[in-house]
């Protein structure tokens, strides 16, 4: 008798140990501020950037720098200094920004400004190959409006 | 040895056993609890950091408007001014919306300023540290152009 009741006590006490298990060990730490932070980032740098004025470029902003980029896709036409057209202003800027933003707080990325199948600009962090190393991602795409439209994409990995 | 002797020897035997299976039991349930209220805590202090970032983000004091319409990830770079001023002279009205915090932004393009702190209640012995970034546009009125920026803040936990 009393080994049918040790046999039911370890039966119980099993039972409890993979309902621990189950709900308590295997539970995934819910990160809060890294799902806030990855969808928010992505959304805010390209709306902030888009924005932002080009004070050497006529006080043009980025996103009439990328029309204009996407008009005249062999360099643009709106002259920001001696010899640097949009895309070229773009293509030396956009990595400067990233670098002191993203890259500065280790966030890995992938940057990219398309019209139709040409790329105007596209810039990822140095030490990451997001093919590779960035399986999960927070992918944000803002068209533009233009001739043909452009497509602001930008991946943030996790 | 009597039969009722050994059968007492046995029930104490099986008794010894429950109680120490029990006991593993109790030491299993209190690491468990342990690692769970942990984790609740860091939870707790991501939904602050968060909920900080945000209430930085959308502070009226700060914010830009056009008409009286409020532009979403804007700041007023003359609102700034004024209020990197009167806020640390006020902080304790700030205490209850941003706790132990400290609030600051940088200017990243094209400029690389980095703007007086508006609010520090960083404490000197802290648990956690977390670090929200927030790209922003900082709106300069007079010129009527935007900047990039990155308005950082930081909470604590004791």
């Amino acid at each position: 008798m009393e080994i049918m009741g040790m046999a039911i006590i370890m039966i119980l006490i099993i039972l409890a140990l993979i309902f621990v298990i189950r709900f308590v060990i295997l539970k995934k730490p819910v990160e809060y501020k890294k799902e806030y932070t990855q969808v928010e980032l992505a959304s805010n740098m390209i709306n902030t950037l888009l924005r932002t004025t080009a004070n050497d470029c006529n006080g043009l902003s980025f996103t009439e720098l990328f029309q204009d980029c996407a008009d005249y896709p062999s360099d643009g036409s709106v002259d920001c200094s001696v010899g640097v057209k949009s895309c070229l202003y773009l293509k030396t800027k956009i990595p400067v920004i990233f670098d002191n933003t993203l890259e500065g707080w280790n966030i890995a990325y992938y940057f990219k400004a398309v019209s139709g199948i040409t790329t105007l600009v596209s810039d990822e962090c140095a030490d990451c190959d997001p093919n590779s190393i960035c399986p999960v991602r927070t992918h944000k795409e803002f068209p533009i409006p233009s001739a043909t439209t452009i497509n602001i994409i930008l991946d943030i990995c996790g | 040895m009597k039969k009722a002797q050994i059968q007492m020897m046995e029930t104490i035997a099986i008794l010894f056993v429950f109680f120490i299976l029990v006991g593993f039991g109790f030491v299993f349930y209190a690491r468990i609890l342990k690692s769970s209220v942990t984790t609740q805590g860091e939870e707790q202090a991501q939904l602050g950091a968060i909920g900080i970032a945000q209430k930085a983000a959308f502070l009226p004091e700060l914010q830009c408007s056009e008409d009286n319409i409020i532009k979403e990830g804007c700041i007023d770079i003359l609102k700034l001014n004024k209020a990197s001023a009167i806020i640390p002279v006020n902080q304790e009205e700030y205490s209850d919306m941003f706790g132990f915090s400290k609030i600051y932004v940088n200017e990243i393009f094209p400029g690389n300023t980095n703007w007086p702190t508006l609010y520090d209640n960083s404490p000197s012995n802290y648990k956690t540290k977390l670090v929200t970034h927030v790209p922003i546009s900082l709106y300069d009125a007079t010129l009527k152009s935007y900047s990039f920026g990155v308005l950082v803040v930081e909470a604590y936990t004791k």
